[in-house]
């Protein structure tokens, strides 16, 4: 990297001494010295319309505005002089002229840009004596979004925004002149996973959220500084709480991780803690039906049962993704030290890993890479800040985006889309590896094309979902040859559950302790355990935050598990489809409602404060297992204190020292690396599960502030098979497996292959694990219900 | 009567110019011809750099330093005609559309070789519907005769040029909005830097001329820079087209030689006030400009002239305006113009714009107060020079002036609730 060039200047008679380039605002902020602004924002482009920040400039013939004007050697800059009281006066006018000054009950009161500049820089008194013109109020803007018009200063955070960061271009200026509104570019619904942000970033009080409108003042909130858990990007995030309730989340930017952006579904899920369905105590299954039960009552019967079960060796343990990093540690200790087995596995979907062995990439690696391999990782749906890195990468270093899949995913940015079974993608990606190894000219156009990519890029990043083991070992192949020749890159895993990367590190897998250390005997993973339950050959389970019932692959094998198995223990913070077969239900405390670390996709470990204290009855996870040591007379393997519990696994992982690569979680004996072609007669359809954001069961399921977004079940065909099925758009149809079957509406487009039917994943309501196999696998016939009469007509 | 020899104007309302054969006989494209056989562009682009040609559209920046801006990187680069002209006042650039849209041709052709452009865009405004037609039929013409194209006249040098509409945006004439909506985008000026030459269309370096300028670059070339930089004051020479308009016997588009008092425009060319008038204001640079006097009539028509009484050439709008002009019905129409075309960027232009054309409404419908004088008075320091663009700098120069000449006609709207001018005869409307 080349030298950056210092420039020294003055600002306000004080010396600063900043790098070339930089905008004067900035250069000020090292000063301690505040420019006002409202268009700026460190993150975008600035834009210079709002006025506010005019600075004089030595030589400059007028005022300048410092948000675009970058510093020069020996530029004199005054901040304070009467020509810029004057003119941010006279802005502060302006933009107050026709302002309603509802400030008492605005939501933004308190932190407001707009009564803050107004009450340091403003004119005490506004100069209308007119009546103020008037705009709508009351705009809903979409699901999460309302609008005032008339509070609205028109600085264009939010448009830029929805452009610039999150490259939807739907948010946009309508009208002109003072009859600038804010609005869509089709007049329909402000519908984006990142939309929240523009709430935050709002200068004023014109962009409210749904979730939060009238609920709270900023000087009544407490904050806890916080870390999303809703997916395994591991956002930062502030939890501000009245009371002792949650009211909002807030961004907490770490520009390592979230660049200082969350995404709705972070944004928004907590308010399900004070829904209904929030477990507030134990339930003991009596006489057929869950019952209000006491902690002691649960924490006995689950000792008793796990404990018998343990000592005939017939025990298992799921769980760990939903937990903290020394929750997860605790799990396997209980599982270890406690119950005496390694029948322990976070994995309740249909990843394997939650790391790459080898070449873990950073979440920053994506900022300056030029080709971005995704495989079968849905980023928007599953990591949404994530695609906003690469959505960036793309729109603004022209990052080559390549995405390799069984559909043709919504991305917001263009992309090349290779069309591939999910379980060929593993084929394909050896041979590439191998080609490139060699020097050789793979097969396929395809192959051809990324090879030729792959030698052009310079620095290249794999999102992978880490499911298909073939892939991802020919991934770090593939990297490896091209580090060898001097590249850059490495490889990013999504994780299926917000800590699973935690999990998988402490050693919630069968064959791995914490720090990936191998152990003699492996446990069974949750598929064996799953087999065995449902085989009668396991007596009890415990499940910790998973919900095979409705997420593992193979869900009548799962439920058939759930059902026989003699005894089985859920902790959960709602009712669960899981959790309605327990005899005993734990209720569970929530990330806001303890504190601990998690770690991230990246292997980032990240602590996270308690915002809000637990309902009376509701205890840790920690708490829970080690209530059941304590009962089953270990008290001193496990302790409920986090701190206890981290330096714990500090010490534990030190001596492990794990190095690359990283040992492997053991394998379902299920998995089978190779796809299965199509049904060319297309008397059947492959089963691709889809993931989206606000699908799932849980928390998400009954959060009142998702359930705008909530998505509903669909099946989408490629329109030539739709064409053949007789199915039109809307269409009701019904999937029929060997195992079950739902019926849902039908999508027609090309977005599903030819062959394939795409399912949403993961809807309580329409469980695509009816029609899937352990290893994700299904194939399904496809029958049209009948029309309605009325529809007809 | 005036003696200058029209330039750019000459035969217009004696053939059909757009004719491309009543054109040719006239010795037209005869300069494109010999700048393509026997000059470089750079030889083109010091000729026109050697003129002093400063451009026409408004503010005045020497032609042949604005090509020069443009960086030597081999990016292709554009060439942009401003066709949008919609300054109130202004009406030259639609005539020379309409009635020797040839002659532009020309002119462009030999700018976009002189700074290497092989794409050009000409912008007319959305209202010039006929203009345009009239445009396309004679680029057809010129381009059949290949002096647009592939290998223009058997030289090396090929050019398209693409005919954009506007749709009725003023501020479309400001040059990065009219970058902008030829993009496909709402029209709204850039943040500058980066200026056009460096980014601009596309990203790419790009020239915005004028019409008029386009069209003395042909006879720059033709006639040679000493010609050009002979006629009118040194930093500031040439013919000039000046649209008169307002109280005038004969209002209409004259060619002048820049530097003749503002009298001999009135009265040699325009035919003079009307009968028993007195000359109350003109403008001289249209909408935009600061209103003038009588006692400024022995001013210079040229930029610096002008700019040194605070106003300005700029378009060459040149509205006069007599005795029964109210004044405050003068700028109650264009500050409501300035009003209605604010992109609604920057915060001065458009909250200061409406209110400031609320204040002068009120003003002329009797209903104005002390305080609105006290405001108008002083709102000057908060609007001008506080915005992104020019537009927000166009709201308050007429209007600061008339109000600081005629206090008393302000006062008399305020004091009698009504306007105090019998037979008020509106000017723009």
């Amino acid at each position: 990297m080349s030298e950056t060039k210092m420039v020294k200047l003055l600002i306000d008679g004080q010396e600063v001494t900043v790098p070339d380039g930089t905008l004067v605002v900035e250069a000020a902020k090292q000063l301690g010295t505040q420019i006002p602004v409202y268009c700026y924002h460190p993150k975008m482009d600035p834009v210079g319309l709002c006025r506010i920040c005019l600075v004089e400039i030595e030589k400059a013939p007028k005022l300048q505005i410092a948000c675009s004007t970058r510093v020069t050697e020996g530029m004199v800059v005054r901040t304070m002089s009467p020509k810029v009281a004057e003119a941010r006066r006279g802005v502060l006018e302006f933009l107050l002229l026709n302002h309603p000054l509802d400030c008492p009950i605005c939501d933004k009161g308190g932190e407001c840009d707009l009564q803050d500049f107004t009450m340091e820089y403003g004119p005490g008194a506004s100069r209308l004596t007119e009546p103020k013109l008037h705009k709508p109020k009351r705009v809903d803007l979409g699901p999460t979004i309302v609008l005032d018009e008339e509070r609205c200063i028109l600085c264009r955070r939010c448009t830029r925004f929805d452009n610039e960061i999150a490259q939807e271009r739907n948010l946009v200026v309508v009208e002109r002149g003072h009859n600038s509104l804010i609005g869509t570019i089709d007049g329909g619904d402000y519908e984006s996973y990142f939309s929240g942000n523009t709430t935050e970033i709002c200068p004023v009080g014109a962009l409210t959220s749904k979730a939060y409108r009238f609920r709270a003042r900023p000087w009544d909130l407490s904050h806890a500084d916080s870390v999303c858990t809703q997916c395994s990007v591991g956002c930062n995030y502030r939890v501000d709480a009245r009371f002792g309730n949650i009211m909002r989340t807030f961004t907490r930017e770490n520009s390592d991780v979230d660049g200082g952006w969350i995404c709705d579904r972070g944004r928004y899920t907590f308010n399900y803690l004070y829904e209904p369905a929030r477990l507030r105590e134990p339930l003991v299954r009596r006489d057929g039906d869950l019952e209000r039960a006491s902690f002691a009552e649960a924490v006995a019967l689950t000792a008793e049962k796990l404990g018998a079960a343990a000592a005939a060796g017939r025990a298992g343990v799921i769980g760990g993704g939903r937990l903290s990093d020394e929750e997860a540690f605790a799990l396997q200790l209980f599982a270890r030290k406690v119950l005496g087995t390694n029948n322990i596995d976070h994995r309740a979907r249909l990843q394997r890993y939650a790391s790459p062995a080898r070449f873990g990439a950073r979440l920053r690696d994506l900022d300056d890479a030029d080709l971005i391999l995704m495989f079968g990782a849905i980023t928007p749906e599953q990591a949404p800040i994530l695609d906003l890195r690469i959505r960036r990468a793309v729109a603004r270093n022209a990052a080559h985006l390549v995405f390799v899949g069984p559909f043709k995913p919504d991305l917001a940015v263009p992309f090349h889309y290779v069309e591939y079974a999910t379980g060929a993608i593993g084929d394909l990606m050896e041979a590439l590896a191998d080609a490139l190894k060699r020097g050789a000219q793979p097969q396929g156009a395809f192959a051809i094309d990324l090879a030729r990519n792959l030698n052009e890029a310079s620095k290249i990043v794999a999102v992978h979902n880490g499911r298909n083991p073939v892939a991802a070992s020919a991934l770090e192949q593939l990297i490896e040859t091209l580090l060898a020749v001097g590249k850059r890159g490495g490889i990013l895993v999504v994780g299926s559950q917000g800590n699973a990367r935690g999990a998988e590190a402490v050693g919630c897998v069968p064959n791995l302790g914490p720090g990936y250390a191998p152990l003699a005997n492996a446990g069974m993973t949750t598929a064996e355990m799953l087999t065995a339950a449902a085989n009668g050959k396991l007596d009890a389970l415990f499940i910790a935050g998973a919900n095979p019932a409705l997420t593992f692959p193979d869900g009548a094998l799962a439920r058939k598990a759930l059902e026989s198995v003699p005894f089985l223990a859920v902790a959960e913070q709602v009712m669960t489809e899981t959790a309605a077969y327990a005899n005993v239900v734990f209720a569970a405390a929530s990330q806001f409602e303890k504190r601990g670390h998690v770690t991230n996709l990246e292997g980032r470990r990240q602590a996270f404060a308690q915002a809000v204290e637990a309902p009376i009855y509701v205890a840790t996870d920690a708490a829970i297992v080690s209530a059941l040591a304590s009962a089953l007379n270990k008290p001193d393997v496990l302790d409920d204190d986090p701190d206890w519990l981290f330096s714990r696994l500090q010490a534990v992982e030190q001596a492990a020292k794990p190095a690359e690569p990283l040992a492997r979680p053991k394998l379902d004996p299920s998995v089978t690396a190779h796809g299965d072609n199509l049904d060319a007669q297309r008397k059947t359809f492959t089963v691709v599960p889809v993931p989206k954001l606000y699908a799932g069961g849980g928390p998400s399921l009954h959060d009142p502030g998702l359930a705008p977004m909530r998505p509903q079940a669909r099946a989408s065909f490629h329109e030539d098979d739709a064409l053949l099925l007789g199915i039109a758009q809307d269409r009701v149809v019904t999937l029929t497996g060997p195992n079950g079957s739902i019926t849902v509406a039908a999508n027609v487009g090309t977005s599903a292959a030819v062959g394939t039917v795409l399912v949403t994943a993961d809807m309580p309501e329409a469980p695509v694990n009816r029609l899937l196999d352990a290893s994700g696998r299904g194939r399904v016939t496809v029958t049209p219900a009948p029309l309605r009469k009325e529809a007809l007509a | 009567m005036a003696t200058f020899e029209p330039v750019i104007m000459k035969g217009i309302g004696e053939s059909d110019l757009a004719d491309i054969d009543v054109y040719e006989r006239g010795g037209g494209f005869s300069v494109l011809r010999k700048v393509m056989s026997d000059m470089t562009p750079d030889a083109v682009a010091a000729v026109v750099t050697e003129s002093n040609l400063r451009g026409r559209g408004g503010a005045g920046f020497p032609t042949g330093r604005k090509w020069s801006f443009l960086p030597k990187d081999g990016r292709p680069r554009y060439l942009v005609c401003n066709c949008d002209e919609a300054e109130p006042g202004t009406f030259k650039d639609r005539m020379l559309l309409e009635k020797t849209p040839l002659q532009l041709i020309e002119g462009l052709v030999i700018s976009a070789y002189a700074m290497g452009a092989k794409q050009a865009y000409i912008y007319i405004r959305g209202e010039f519907l006929e203009g345009s037609r009239i445009f396309r039929r004679a680029l057809a013409a010129a381009q059949s005769r290949n002096y647009l194209g592939d290998r223009i006249l058997g030289s090396d040098f090929s050019l398209d040029l693409v005919v954009h509409r506007g749709a009725g945006a003023y501020i479309c004439g400001e040059e990065t909005a009219q970058l902008e909506s030829i993009e496909g985008r709402r029209g709204e000026p850039r943040l500058k830097p980066p200026f056009p030459a460096v980014a601009g269309l596309y990203g790419m370096p790009t020239v915005v001329n004028n019409v008029e300028t386009l069209c003395y670059v042909k006879h720059i070339i033709e006639r040679g820079a000493q010609w050009f930089a002979k006629i009118g004051p040194e930093k500031s020479p040439g013919p000039k087209i000046m649209s008169v308009s307002g109280h005038v016997r004969q209002p209409g588009n004259y060619e002048i030689p820049l530097g003749i008092p503002a009298r001999e425009l009135i009265d040699e060319y325009a035919g003079g006030l009307l009968p028993g008038r007195k000359l109350k204001a003109f403008q001289p640079g249209g909408a935009s400009s600061a209103a003038l006097f009588e006692e400024d009539l022995d001013v210079g028509i040229d930029f610096d002239s002008l700019a040194a009484k605070r106003t300005m050439l700029g378009s060459g709008g040149f509205v006069v305006m007599d005795d029964t002009a109210c004044m405050v019905n003068c700028a109650r129409t264009l500050t409501r113009f300035f009003e209605h075309e604010s992109c609604g960027q920057c915060t001065p232009c458009r909250e200061g714009g409406q209110w400031v054309a609320r204040m002068v409404a009120r003003l002329e419908a009797g209903e104005g107060s002390q305080e609105d004088l006290r405001v108008l008075n002083v709102i000057n320091n908060t609007i001008t020079g506080t915005n992104l663009c020019p537009l927000g700098d166009s709201i308050m120069p007429f209007l600061s002036s008339v109000l600081k000449r005629f206090p008393d006609e302000f006062a008399a709207h305020v004091a009698h609730g009504a306007c105090p001018i019998k037979d008020v005869t509106a000017v723009v409307a």
